[in-house]
C-alpha cells in the first residue's frame, strides 16, 4: 500500500514537473536550441561541436534579456512585471479588507434580505469577464480610466470580491460568537472587538483568500488584454502581444519571464502553506 | 425579497448609465500632447518595412524637427490594437498603416481623414501604381475617393533554396524520379511535385510552407493565390453576390489542393503565422515557401546566393498574387495641428526623391509606377524583379466595410475545409451563405 | 435581542455595503447595457445603435456556432473538472498518510496552479509543436507516430483540456487535503477500536466527510472551466471552430467582429444559465453549512 502511494506520487511528480523543469532548460537556452530538431537537454559549459548532440550551451542571457523591449510593446518585462506587481497588491489587498468585513456584516448581524444580497455576491463569480468587458469598457472610457492601473486595481478587486466574501464567512462562522461577547462585557466596542478578537483569529482565513486573490488578480488576461493594451499592461498581455513576432517568439525570454513572474506567487504561497492546509473547507466540516 | 435587491440594482445601474451617456458625447474635445518638440506617432505591423520608415522619419526630424516615431505591432495582434484604439474618443497613432482590407472600414467609420482635395496638391495621383490606388488608397474601389496614401505595396511570393535547387545530386534524382530537369516551379502542378521531392521527414528537410494561420488572416491569404488561380472567386465579379460565385467548382478544386500541399510541410504546416512560415525558411528545413515579398530581406541577408526568388506559380494560364502592402492613414479622432503635422510627414514621404530613398530600405517597394518598372529598382536586390513582375497580378480580399466580418467567416469555414473537419464543397456552401447574410446585414447586398 | 439588532444595523450595513456597492455597479451597469444593446445592431466602433428587435437572439439560437460554443465548454467543464478531482483526490490521500518529503513535494506540486494560464498557453505551443516540440521529439524517439497535438482537429480541444487538468489538479488536491485533515483523528481512532477494514473506514468515514468540501472544489472550479479563455487564445485563437468556447467566442465575436449587439445576446443567454447554476449553488453551500455533517 504504502509503496504504491509512492509510487502515485512520485508519478505525478514527475509528470507534473517535466514542463517546469523543461521551462527552466529553455530559458538558459539561445533561442536556436529552444526550436531545434533535436531536443536539448543537458546544459553544458560550452557549446557542443556536433549539432544534433542533446548538450547545449548554457547562458543567462535570456534573464539579461528579459530588459529588451520587444515589438509591439513599449516596456520591457520589468515595466509591466511593475504593472503587475502594483495591480496585484493593492487590488488583493482592497479584496481581502473590503471582503473580510463584508462577511463579518454577514456572518454576525442580521440583515434584511441577507440570504438575497449572498447569492448576488456569489453570482457574481459565475459570469465569464468577456460577458461584461464591453460595458466596463464603456465605463472606463467615459471615467478615462482605460489603461490606467487604478482601473484595473478597481476591476480586480470587485471580481475577487465574491470569492473573498464566501472564503471570509466560511472562516468567521467558525469563529466562535462566545469570544466577541466576552470582549464586549469587557466593554469594548463592537468595532473594537471585531479588530481586536475577530480579526487575530481570522488570520488564517485572511492569509488562504489573499493567496487565491493574488494568483487570480496576477494571472488575469481577459480584461487585461481589452482594457489595459496600450497602457498599463500586466505581464500575461504583455507576453500574449508578442504572439505572431516575424523573427519568432523569444522563447528562452518567455521562459526565463515566466519563472520569474511565478516566483514571487511561489513565495508568498509557502510563507502561508500550513494556513493553506487548515482553511480551506469552507466551514464545511464541524469539529 | 429577490426582486427587492433587483429593483435596487436596476435602479442604481440606471443612475450609472445615464451618467455616461451624457459624458460620452463629449469626446470631441481632445487632449493635445505638448511636450516640447512637435512629434508623430505611427503605428504600422512589425517588419522590415517599418524599420525603413523609422529611419526615413528620423531624416524628416533633420529636415524639419518634427519627430516620428514608427510603433512595430506583431501582425496577430494588430487589427484588434488598431481598432481599440479607434473605439476611443483619442487615437494613441497620428498616421495608422493600415492593412489593405481596412480602407472601408475606416473611410466609412469615419476613422481615417479624407484626403481626396488635399492629395492631388502633393503628389501626381497618375504616378501612384493604379492597382495600389484601387486597392490601398481608395474606396469605394475606382471612386475617386481617398483615404490613405500609398507607403507599400506588396505581394506575394516564392523564395526557394537555390542551392538545393542546383546541387547536381538533387537535379539527377528529379530528373530520374519525374522526368523533367528541376526548375523553379511554374505552375502548382510543378510547386507540388518540387515539393513532394524535397519532403523528408527523416532527414528533417521538408517541401513547402505558406501562410496558413488561422488567427487573424493567414490561411485566407494563403489559400487566395490559388483560388484565383484555379479560377475560383471571392465573389462576383460586378457585384457582391456570393453564392454561386464562391462555392464553386473552382475554388473548391483549389482548396483540395491547398489541402495535398499541406502534407508536403513540416508537421503542423497547416496552422503558420507569417513569421513561423519565414522560420520553417530559415532554420533550413523547407525548400520553398510562399509569403509576402517585403519580408524576404532578412531571408536574402541571412541566406545570400543560396536563396532565389520568383513569382507565385500559376494554374492553366492564371497567375494572381494575394495583394499586401498598405496606406498610410491620418487618424480622424486627433487634434486639428496633429493632422496638419500627419499631412506634412506624408506629403514630404510622397516626393519623388524621398520615394527614391524609399526604395534604398530593405523592401521599400514604392507605389510610384515609374520608380517601380525602373531598371534601379529591379536591379536592386534579388527580390526586387520578381516583386515589380508581381505588382500587375495582385488581386486583393473584400475591403468593404464589413470585411472583418467576412474575414472572419473566411477563416472559420476554409479552416474547416482544410483540416476536414468539414467536406470543401459544404464548407464553401456555408460560407457563401454566411457571407450574403453578413453583406444584406450590412446593406451591401 | 431584536433591540441590539437594531443599534448595530447601521455598523452592519456600513461593513457590507462597500462591497455591495461596488458589485452592484460594476455588475449590474453592464447587465442593463447588455440588455439594452442586445435589441440592436450596436457595434464596436461608432454608428448609431438601431433596434433590430429580436434578431441577434434569433441567430444565437440558430446559428451552430453558439451551440457549438455551450455544447464544448459543457463537454470541456465536465471531463476537465472530473479529472482534476480524481485525480487531486488520489494525490491528496496518498500525500495525507505521508510521503518522503512531504512538505517539498507539496509545494512543487502547486506550482501549476499558480502559473499564469495566458503565458504557460503560449509555452504550451512550444512544447507540444507538431515538428520541434519536445513531446513530439520524445514520443518518436520511443518509435511511436506522434500525433499534431496542437493542429489535429479531433485532438486540440483534447490538448487544452489537459493543459488545464495540468494547471488545476494542484487546487483538487488543496482542498482535499485541507479537507483531511480535517477529519477529527478521534474518529479514525474508534473506527480502528471496532477494527473497521480499511476500505470500510473510507467509504464510511472519509469519502461522506470530505464530500462537502469536494463539492465546493468542483463548484468552483466548474466556475472557472466555465469561463475558459486564456488556454484557447493562447493555443488556437478565438476564431478556430473544434476549440471555441464561451469565452473565446464572445470575444470573436464582439472584438473581431466588432458585433457588440449580438456580443450582448449572446452575454444575456449566459447569464440567465449562469444564474440557474449559481442557484444550484447557492442552495448547495447553504444545505452544507446548515447541516451539522457529522450528525
Amino acid at each position: 500500500m504504502k509503496w504504491l502511494r509512492w509510487f502515485v506520487v512520485a508519478l505525478y511528480l514527475v509528470v507534473a514537473t517535466a514542463p517546469l523543469v523543461w521551462m527552466g532548460l529553455s530559458s538558459l537556452k539561445e533561442r536556436a536550441d529552444t526550436i531545434s530538431p533535436h531536443a536539448k537537454f543537458l546544459p553544458t559549459a560550452e557549446a557542443p561541436s556536433d549539432p544534433t548532440s542533446p548538450s547545449f550551451e548554457a547562458t543567462f542571457e535570456a534573464y539579461r534579456e528579459l530588459s529588451v523591449v520587444h515589438a509591439g510593446a513599449q516596456q520591457s518585462f520589468w515595466g509591466h512585471l511593475g504593472s503587475s506587481v502594483l495591480i496585484g497588491l493593492v487590488s488583493t489587498l482592497a479584496s481581502v479588507a473590503l471582503g473580510t468585513c463584508c462577511a463579518y456584516g454577514f456572518s454576525r448581524f442580521r440583515l434584511p434580505g441577507a440570504k438575497d444580497w449572498l447569492f448576488f455576491v456569489l453570482s457574481t463569480r459565475f459570469l465569464p469577464p468577456l460577458a461584461v468587458v464591453v460595458p466596463v469598457l464603456i465605463m472606463y472610457r467615459t471615467l478615462d480610466l482605460q489603461g490606467t492601473h487604478v482601473g484595473l486595481i478597481v476591476l480586480y478587486t470587485v471580481f475577487n470580491l465574491s470569492l473573498a466574501v464566501w472564503l471570509m464567512k466560511g472562516f468567521l462562522d467558525e469563529i466562535p460568537r462566545a469570544f466577541e461577547e466576552a470582549a464586549l462585557v469587557d466593554g469594548y466596542t463592537r468595532g473594537q472587538a471585531f479588530v481586536r478578537v475577530v480579526l487575530p483569529e481570522a488570520r488564517t482565513g485572511m492569509a488562504v483568500t489573499a493567496v487565491f486573490c493574488l494568483i487570480s488578480s496576477w494571472n488575469e488576461y481577459g480584461f487585461a488584454m481589452t482594457l489595459n493594451s496600450s497602457g498599463a499592461v500586466t505581464v500575461p498581455a504583455y507576453f500574449a502581444g508578442l504572439q505572431g513576432n516575424i523573427e519568432g517568439m523569444p522563447w528562452p525570454q518567455i521562459a526565463a519571464g515566466a519563472l520569474v513572474f511565478v516566483a514571487p506567487i511561489v513565495l508568498f504561497t509557502v510563507l502561508v502553506r500550513e494556513n493553506l492546509l487548515r482553511g480551506m473547507t469552507f466551514g464545511t466540516i464541524k469539529q | 425579497m429577490r426582486t427587492n435587491s433587483w429593483t435596487l440594482s436596476a435602479l442604481l445601474a440606471i443612475g450609472l448609465a445615464a451618467c455616461s451617456g451624457e459624458s460620452s458625447g463629449e469626446n470631441a474635445t481632445l487632449s493635445t500632447a505638448a511636450n516640447g518638440t512637435p512629434s508623430i506617432k505611427v503605428w504600422w505591423f512589425q517588419w522590415d518595412p517599418a524599420t525603413g520608415l523609422q529611419e526615413l522619419g528620423r531624416e524628416f526630424q533633420a529636415e524639419t524637427g518634427i519627430a516620428v516615431e514608427v510603433q512595430q505591432i506583431p501582425l496577430a495582434s494588430y487589427q484588434e490594437k488598431v481598432f481599440l484604439e479607434f473605439g476611443g474618443s483619442r487615437t494613441n497613432f497620428d498616421i495608422v498603416i493600415g492593412d489593405s482590407q481596412w480602407i472601408g472600414r475606416g473611410a466609412s467609420g469615419g476613422l481615417y481623414v479624407e484626403l481626396t482635395d488635399w492629395l492631388p496638391t502633393v503628389v501626381d495621383l497618375a504616378t501612384i501604381h493604379p492597382r495600389a490606388a484601387k486597392y490601398l488608397c481608395e474606396y469605394p474601389e475606382g471612386s475617386g475617393r481617398w483615404y490613405a496614401a500609398p507607403c507599400e505595396t506588396d505581394a506575394v511570393g516564392l523564395a526557394y533554396r537555390k542551392d538545393w535547387f542546383e546541387d547536381p545530386k538533387e537535379r539527377e534524382a528529379f530528373k530520374a524520379r519525374y522526368g523533367r530537369e528541376l526548375a523553379v516551379p511554374a505552375t502548382y502542378e510543378e510547386f507540388r511535385q518540387v515539393a513532394e521531392f524535397f519532403q523528408r521527414p527523416d532527414e528533417k528537410r521538408y517541401g513547402c510552407a505558406m501562410p496558413s494561420d488561422r488567427n487573424y488572416d493567414g490561411l485566407t491569404m494563403g489559400v487566395q493565390n490559388l483560388l484565383w488561380a484555379f479560377g475560383g472567386k471571392w465573389k462576383d465579379e460586378g457585384s457582391n453576390k456570393v453564392v454561386g460565385h464562391l462555392d464553386t467548382q473552382g475554388t473548391a478544386d483549389a482548396i483540395e489542393f491547398f489541402k495535398t500541399l499541406m502534407k508536403l510541410g513540416p508537421k503542423g504546416c497547416e496552422r503558420l503565422d507569417y513569421g513561423q512560415v519565414l522560420e520553417s525558411f530559415t532554420n533550413g528545413s523547407t525548400a520553398m515557401i510562399l509569403n509576402y515579398f517585403a519580408f524576404f530581406p532578412g531571408i536574402q541577408a541571412q541566406f545570400g546566393d543560396k536563396v532565389g526568388f520568383a513569382v507565385v506559380p500559376s494554374h492553366e494560364g492564371r497567375r494572381v498574387a494575394s495583394l499586401g502592402g498598405q496606406g498610410m492613414s491620418i487618424s480622424a479622432k486627433i487634434p486639428k495641428e496633429q493632422q496638419e503635422l500627419a499631412k506634412r510627414f506624408i506629403a514630404w514621404f510622397l516626393k519623388r526623391e524621398v520615394q527614391e530613398r524609399w526604395i534604398t530600405k530593405p523592401a521599400g517597394f514604392t507605389a510610384n509606377a515609374e520608380i517601380l518598372s525602373s531598371p534601379a529598382f529591379r536591379s536592386k536586390t534579388p527580390y526586387n524583379a520578381p516583386f515589380a513582375d508581381s505588382v500587375d497580378a495582385m488581386r486583393d480580399f473584400w475591403n468593404v466595410p464589413v470585411f472583418n466580418k467576412l474575414l472572419a467567416a473566411t477563416q472559420r469555414y476554409v479552416g474547416m475545409a482544410v483540416d476536414g473537419e468539414m467536406p470543401t464543397q459544404e464548407a464553401l456552401q456555408k460560407l457563401a451563405a454566411e457571407k450574403e447574410r453578413i453583406l444584406k446585414e450590412a446593406g451591401l447586398l | 435581542m431584536t433591540s441590539t439588532a437594531q443599534r448595530t444595523r447601521p455598523l452592519a450595513w456600513a461593513l457590507v455595503g462597500p462591497t455591495l456597492a461596488l458589485l452592484v455597479a460594476f455588475n449590474v451597469f453592464p447587465l442593463v447595457y447588455n440588455i439594452a444593446s442586445s435589441f440592436t445592431n450596436a457595434e464596436l466602433i461608432g454608428g448609431e445603435w438601431r433596434s433590430v428587435g429580436g434578431a441577434n437572439y434569433a441567430r444565437v439560437f440558430e446559428d451552430e456556432l453558439f451551440a457549438g460554443a455551450l455544447r464544448r465548454t459543457a463537454l470541456f467543464v465536465l471531463c476537465a473538472v472530473t479529472l482534476e478531482l480524481l485525480l487531486g483526490f488520489a494525490l491528496a490521500l496518498s500525500l495525507q498518510r505521508g510521503v518522503p518529503g512531504k512538505q517539498a513535494v507539496l509545494t512543487v506540486l502547486l506550482v501549476p496552479m499558480m502559473l499564469s494560464p495566458a503565458v504557460m498557453g503560449l509555452y504550451w505551443n512550444l512544447v507540444l509543436n507538431g515538428n520541434y516540440g519536445v513531446v513530439n521529439q520524445a514520443l518518436s524517439g520511443l518509435g511511436f507516430d506522434p500525433p499534431q497535438w496542437l493542429t489535429d482537429r479531433d485532438l486540440k480541444f483534447w490538448s487544452i483540456l489537459l493543459i488545464d487538468v495540468w494547471m488545476w489538479t494542484p487546487f483538487m488536491m488543496l482542498i482535499a487535503l485541507a479537507g483531511l485533515n480535517a477529519i477529527p483523528a478521534s474518529i479514525y481512532e474508534a473506527a480502528q477500536i471496532d477494527r473497521a477494514r480499511p476500505w470500510k473506514v473510507f467509504t464510511r468515514i472519509t469519502l461522506p466527510m470530505c464530500a462537502p468540501v469536494l463539492g465546493l472544489a468542483v463548484l468552483f472550479r466548474a466556475t472557472d472551466a466555465l469561463k475558459q479563455f486564456d488556454l484557447v487564445m493562447a493555443v488556437t485563437g478565438p476564431n478556430d471552430a473544434a476549440t471555441q468556447t464561451l469565452s473565446t467566442l464572445l470575444y470573436q465575436v464582439v472584438f473581431r467582429d466588432g458585433s457588440v449587439g449580438l456580443g450582448a445576446a449572446f452575454s444575456c443567454v449566459i447569464l440567465v444559465l449562469v444564474i440557474a447554476l449559481a442557484t444550484v449553488f447557492t442552495r448547495y453551500i447553504d444545505r452544507l453549512q446548515s447541516k451539522d455533517v457529522l450528525a
